[in-house]
């Protein structure tokens, strides 16, 4: 008995000496900055007015601002239209894609690895590569357009299709992440449900609506959450192809209080519009830890 | 896409792959990659020929375009890329891959709470953390420095070890280790030179994994660094705001900053996922 305690003694003063760097270094490194961000969001700190960091007189005035800032609503507008129609169209095709490499191949299991490609990429890399198709002069696309004598206006500076512009590109980029997760659900249906189901006289289409999709619906709901938190950062595709604009019209949160901070000089204003922005993804992510539980707990 | 027009791609029934869903498959393959085979090819064009419509289906293919970063001040931002990304995985590892065994093999409060705090500083926007990273090295004078790059890279790259290293430490049969004990070996040394060698690929795609989210990190490096520690990927976008705009070099510089990813990732393709999700969902 009193071996088992000095071996337990032992045990707990390594797990000490084996978390403790981790915890401080994450402390200095994560916690402390977190913190100064709270603080530096109760004051009106310039860059240009030094003076101004600290000075806590009116603690609550970029909060109180915020509602009343057209700008910083229209982002958030902005980005909500963003990760609707994104998050919506790669769960979408991510599903279709993995339907269609649900099967069992030596070509086809290469090919998936090629179908996660824009996915790996560097999202500067991605930036650069639409802002390549989306620019008159070389894409391949104005010209296949002018091919079939349609006149394409310029997509990213035009207010009707620069978002969508964006929204095409953040799902060519993501769809691969959707895909993978939706394909892994697919990969563990037992096969004797579609059989049975087949014997029973079911068509395809039953089989994915009443067997495949309730399976799968658990998954599709994670990645589409999983895509949510991410599509808030959004930011080097708004930033190499349409800089925010036309207008603001492509001007999401996270891009905002970029501008804020390092083209205005507006430290402590940004840092409340980004206390915001983090207390959303907050909130969905503690969402997506509570499925994931409780998707644990079912299987 | 063709939705559910051929039925047998509807059902779950795992079959050899019939011809036509082979097509449809190597159809989709292209159309989706097209965009960044174009991009590969525009690099080995001279930048007449990227302007030329139609596009010539045969060319001759330059490396003029590499040649000219290599020449100029890029090959110095990747240097500082490969250095900061690979600082980082090393310190990440260094602090996180203990610090993942100790949790792995604990049950205690605060377990759920500490994980929580994980997943949110991987899930936070960048701009919360470049805020006050910023302020602090205007400060101390780590502003342009592949150190304050290191740094900023390893508040997400730890976190990161931290959550992918635990479900590695426990596949490792816990008899093993109590067998060491009642040797009379110390935690530490079962740690050492029993644990680490079985957990030994877990830690290769750990630590790749590091080093892809650190090299494809644009947002600090834009906002940290301005000359000295330009990394790859602010240089490539640097391309395109002087002298006219040089496609040819900015597609090579897009292809030299995507062709470690692509090599490093293909090989971790499996835990891609338990990588981007942070452990929050059992991959």
């Amino acid at each position: 008995m009193s071996g088992e305690g000095l071996v337990d003694a032992e045990r707990r003063r390594f797990n000490r000496i084996a978390l403790a760097p981790s915890l401080i270094v994450l402390f200095v490194i994560a916690g402390l900055p977190a913190i100064y961000l709270v603080v530096t969001s109760l004051t009106p700190f310039q860059l240009v007015n030094p003076g101004s960091s600290t000075d806590f007189s009116s603690p609550l005035r970029n909060y109180r601002l915020l509602p009343g800032d057209p700008r910083f609503v229209n982002s958030l507008w902005v980005q909500a239209k963003l990760s609707f129609w994104g998050v919506l169209l790669q769960v979408l095709l991510g599903m279709l894609l993995a339907l269609l490499l649900h099967t069992q191949s030596r070509i086809v299991e290469f090919a998936r690895t090629l179908f996660l490609i824009p996915m790996v990429l560097p999202p500067i890399v991605v930036a650069i590569i639409w802002k390549l198709i989306y620019t008159p002069d070389i894409s391949p696309l104005y010209y296949a357009a002018s091919l079939l004598n349609v006149t394409m206006p310029s997509l990213t500076s035009s207010v009707d299709f620069a978002l969508t512009a964006i929204i095409i590109a953040d799902t060519w980029e993501w769809m691969p992440f959707t895909f993978l997760m939706i394909l892994a659900a697919l990969q563990t249906i037992p096969e004797e449900f579609s059989e049975a189901a087949l014997v029973d006289g079911a068509n395809r289409l039953q089989i994915f609506f009443y067997i495949t999709l309730p399976f799968i619906t658990p998954i599709l709901v994670i990645s589409g959450m999983f895509r949510l938190i991410d599509s808030v950062k959004a930011f080097p595709l708004v930033f190499l192809l349409t800089g925010g604009g036309p207008g603001s019209v492509t001007e999401v949160t996270n891009y905002y209080a970029y501008l804020l901070a390092f083209d205005f000089n507006e430290i402590g204003y940004s840092s409340s519009v980004t206390i915001v922005m983090l207390l959303l993804v907050v909130a969905v992510s503690l969402g997506v830890v509570w499925m994931g539980r409780r998707r644990e707990a079912m299987a | 896409m063709s939705g559910g027009k051929s039925g047998s791609m509807i059902g779950p029934v795992r079959r050899s792959a019939s011809p036509r869903r082979l097509v449809a498959i190597g159809v989709t393959l292209i159309m989706l990659l097209s965009p960044f085979l174009w991009l590969l090819q525009m690099s080995f064009k001279s930048n007449d020929l990227i302007l030329q419509f139609p596009p010539p289906l045969i060319f001759t293919p330059t490396l003029q375009n590499y040649a000219s970063l290599w020449q100029g001040a890029f090959a110095a931002s990747f240097v500082n890329s490969l250095m900061s990304a690979s600082f980082s995985t090393a310190l990440a590892l260094i602090l996180g891959v203990p610090a993942a065994y100790a949790l792995s093999r604990w049950a205690g409060r605060g377990k759920h709470a500490l994980s929580f705090a994980i997943l949110v500083t991987r899930m936070a926007p960048p701009i919360a953390f470049t805020i006050p990273f910023f302020l602090f090295y205007r400060w101390i004078g780590l502003l342009d420095t592949v150190t304050g790059l290191v740094l900023v890279y390893t508040s997400f790259n730890l976190p990161l070890v931290i959550w992918m290293m635990q479900p590695f430490f426990e596949t490792v049969p816990s008899s093993l280790e109590e067998a060491a004990l009642v040797d009379g070996a110390s935690t530490r040394v079962v740690f050492l030179q029993i644990v680490l060698p079985m957990v030994a690929p877990g830690i290769a795609a750990t630590a790749i994994l590091c080093f892809l989210y650190a090299w494809n990190d644009f947002f600090f490096a834009l906002i940290l660094t301005r000359t000295n520690a330009r990394t790859a990927p602010v240089a490539v976008v640097n391309f395109m705001n002087y002298e006219g705009w040089e496609w040819g070099k900015i597609a090579a510089g897009g292809s030299l900053v995507m062709a470690p990813v692509l090599i490093f990732s293909l090989a971790v393709r499996r835990y891609l996922v338990s990588g981007l999700t942070a452990g929050a969902v059992k991959g």
